[in-house]
């Protein structure tokens, strides 16, 4: 079975068999180059892995779903990485890293509550301006606008409790 | 004594915890959101006390004090936050006849109101940082504000007279900046304590953060601790702590542990309090702030002392005199260091990350405690401050502790949300932190120096050992039979589902 597993934004291509007639011992070829694991379910995410042949070896991983969104997250050693199997992820939510030309959409990053909306439709802004206060986990956060234009819309007003995505204003 | 917990997270689990050691049975509050919270389940009961957010719930006055009087509850642990530095709410438990425990509501109005205790501290005789000897109320004009922090001099910090925690608390480099971050820093302010009354601040170039825990009983014994540092800080908001200072000698501790006790003895304070210090470079220290309450980083004095803090203020509630060798609390042994870990994406600016928890393994083993507050399964609300624990590391001296720590930090899982683990580890390994070279604008900028890198520093490796466990983990999935081939990557609710029909 073969699968395309992206980790931090690089493929490659992994293709599991069983080898042999133990139970836990795979033939894995990544990327064409091929090596026996000892791989063991651990929990509802872990895999603990044993190389035979780099001197036994030993790497365990958890392979889990971000709440909300349904990224895959792989931790390592306490660090993580961004993991998509054969290509299915999700849009992140967020719009802050968008080209910041044409109609712009800013939503809201987190769940949280609006607590001070700054501009009107029709208003003229300035990149990086200010145009909505969210309050997230006790702390304010100031949603800016990515470009210098015009409001189209806005969509929430002060008070009003929005989900991650939430489209706040429109910026065009 | 029964006593009630007028908190969540991580310190109502400490709490409990004390209790329990005590004897003493406990009642747990909590909002709609922490029905399936740790402490709910920790406490021998529980009481709802309203909807999620903070204002309806656990800034309800009137709400617990009625849950200690149904539960026959008869003494009130504030924790820290909420309404823990909330002179009305220690009244109202006064009024009730609970004991509260914490100083007596007047030490409260007198310390938790900045301007009024740096008024205390110079009556001590101790030097404090140049500032506004009144509160800014909330109608003071623009103009008045301007004048005074011209009066100042700039930089000046806006903080807010209740606050805390770096919660309304704002810079402000230019005068241009000020009327904006002085209604940012009211409207957190409003939000986090009840008050949107602020004061300013003189702000000093490279200090460092320095404090000094104290227990006072109702006897008239003040005993002051080790001192804590606290300078790596995010914005205002402590990061790591640790104690004993690499910056104080013998000779400071005895000065600034003097000082701390001259001020807390001068304001009749009892219970457990923090004195907040700003520590120059050239040795001279500015009281800052106390804190009239037990804080988030009290384990490190607790790991070096081996005195229990919380115990202590029950202990002091219940009139027992302070019985502490004072030399002894001031001698460390060893050294500790904390880590908060908050529920937050460290490599998107610490955008908070809340959401279910799929599973949690805590760091532990020799020389490591976890105050944790949150378990798998539980959904970290977004209503609160994002902290989930408290890693702390102790050994026999700094370089120690921190290898420790790090070893710790590469231990802790917490699946299903993102969290400030990778951060820390990255942190730990800086060589200015190493050589504990730093003071608090540290960190602020060595964070914007970074170019958009992830903490989460992996080696090919690294990458090639997780795509390898992401393909088995997918393999698992796919061969595991018929419940579990629904495919993962729709979300975590597929998985919920999946888990349901096993």
């Amino acid at each position: 079975m073969t699968f395309e597993i992206e980790v931090n934004g690089r493929m490659r291509a992994v293709t599991i068999e069983r080898a042999g007639s133990m139970p836990a011992r795979f033939r894995v070829t990544v990327d064409g180059a091929s090596r026996l694991v000892d791989a063991q379910r651990v929990g509802d995410f872990g895999v603990s892995m044993l190389f035979p042949e780099s001197g036994d070896a030993s790497g365990a991983v958890q392979i889990a779903p971000l709440s909300g969104g349904g990224e895959l997250l792989g931790h390592i050693g306490g660090r993580t990485a961004r993991v998509v199997v054969n290509g299915q992820r999700t849009r992140r939510a967020g719009a802050d890293t968008v080209a910041a030309h044409g109609e712009q959409a800013i939503a809201a990053p987190m769940p949280g509550r609006v607590v001070r909306v700054l501009v009107g439709a029709g208003d003229a802004v300035q990149a990086r301006q200010p145009l909505v206060v969210v309050e997230a986990m006790k702390m304010e956060n100031e949603l800016r606008s990515p470009k210098a234009g015009r409001v189209k819309n806005v969509a929430v007003s002060a008070g009003t409790s929005v989900e991650a995505g939430r489209v706040l204003v429109v910026v065009e | 004594m029964k006593v009630l917990i007028a908190n969540r997270g991580e310190i109502a689990v400490r709490i409990i915890r004390a209790c329990r050691e005590l004897g003493l049975p406990t009642v747990a509050v909590y909002s709609d959101c922490d029905r399936g919270a740790r402490h709910v389940r920790d406490a021998d009961q529980a009481v709802h006390v309203g909807p999620s957010p903070a204002v309806e719930s656990y800034l309800r006055i009137d709400r617990l004090i009625d849950a200690a009087r149904r539960t026959g509850a008869d003494a009130v642990h504030p924790g820290y936050g909420f309404l823990a530095e909330n002179a009305a709410f220690a009244s109202a438990c006064r009024d009730a006849g609970l004991t509260f425990i914490g100083p007596s509501p007047d030490a409260i109005a007198l310390m938790g109101s900045k301007p009024a205790a740096r008024a205390v501290a110079m009556r001590a005789g101790v030097p404090v940082v140049p500032g506004t000897d009144a509160p800014l109320a909330s109608d003071t004009s623009d103009d008045e504000i301007a004048r005074a922090a011209a009066r100042i001099g700039y930089p000046v910090i806006v903080k807010a007279v209740a606050g805390g925690g770096g919660k309304g608390m704002r810079d402000v480099e230019y005068p241009a900046d000020l009327r904006d971050a002085v209604r940012t820093a009211r409207s957190e302010a409003g939000s986090a304590f009840g008050d949107t009354s602020v004061y300013l601040e003189r702000r000093l170039a490279r200090p460092r953060h320095v404090e000094v825990q104290l227990l006072g009983d109702h006897h008239g014994t003040v005993i002051p601790f080790v001192e804590r540092e606290c300078s790596i800080q995010r914005r205002h908001q402590k990061v790591v702590e640790e104690s004993p200072s690499l910056a104080v000698d013998a000779r400071l501790r005895e000065r600034i542990t003097r000082a701390a006790a001259a001020v807390a003895a001068s304001a009749g304070y009892t219970n457990a309090g923090t004195i907040e210090f700003l520590l120059d470079e050239d040795g001279s220290f500015y009281f800052l702030e106390m804190n009239a309450r037990l804080q988030v980083e009290h384990p490190v004095t607790e790991m070096v002392t081996s005195i229990d803090l919380v115990h202590w203020q029950i202990r002091i509630a219940r009139g027992e005199r302070l019985a502490i060798d004072p030399a002894r609390a001031v001698t460390p042994q060893g050294h500790a260091i904390e880590c908060r870990i908050y529920a937050e994406d460290p490599d998107e600016g610490f955008l908070p990350s809340p959401g279910l928890i799929r599973g949690v393994r805590a760091a532990s083993g020799p020389g490591i405690r976890n105050d944790g507050g949150v378990v798998s399964g539980y959904t970290v609300p977004v209503f609160y401050d994002s902290m989930i624990a408290k890693l702390i590391a102790w050994a026999e001296n700094r370089r120690e502790a921190v290898a420790r720590l790090s070893r710790a930090l590469a231990e802790y899982e917490v699946l299903g949300i993102r969290t400030t683990i990778p951060f820390f580890l990255w942190l730990v390994r800086q060589q200015e932190f190493l050589d504990g070279r730093f003071d608090t604008t540290y960190l602020d900028r060595l964070l914007a120096s970074r170019k958009g890198e992830s903490f989460s520093e992996l080696t090919d490796g690294d990458e090639e050992r997780l795509a390898i466990a992401a393909a088995l983990d997918a393999w698992f999935r796919a061969t595991a039979g018929p419940s579990a081939s629904a495919p993962r990557a729709g979300g975590w609710k597929s998985v919920a589902r999946e888990e349901a029909l096993r």
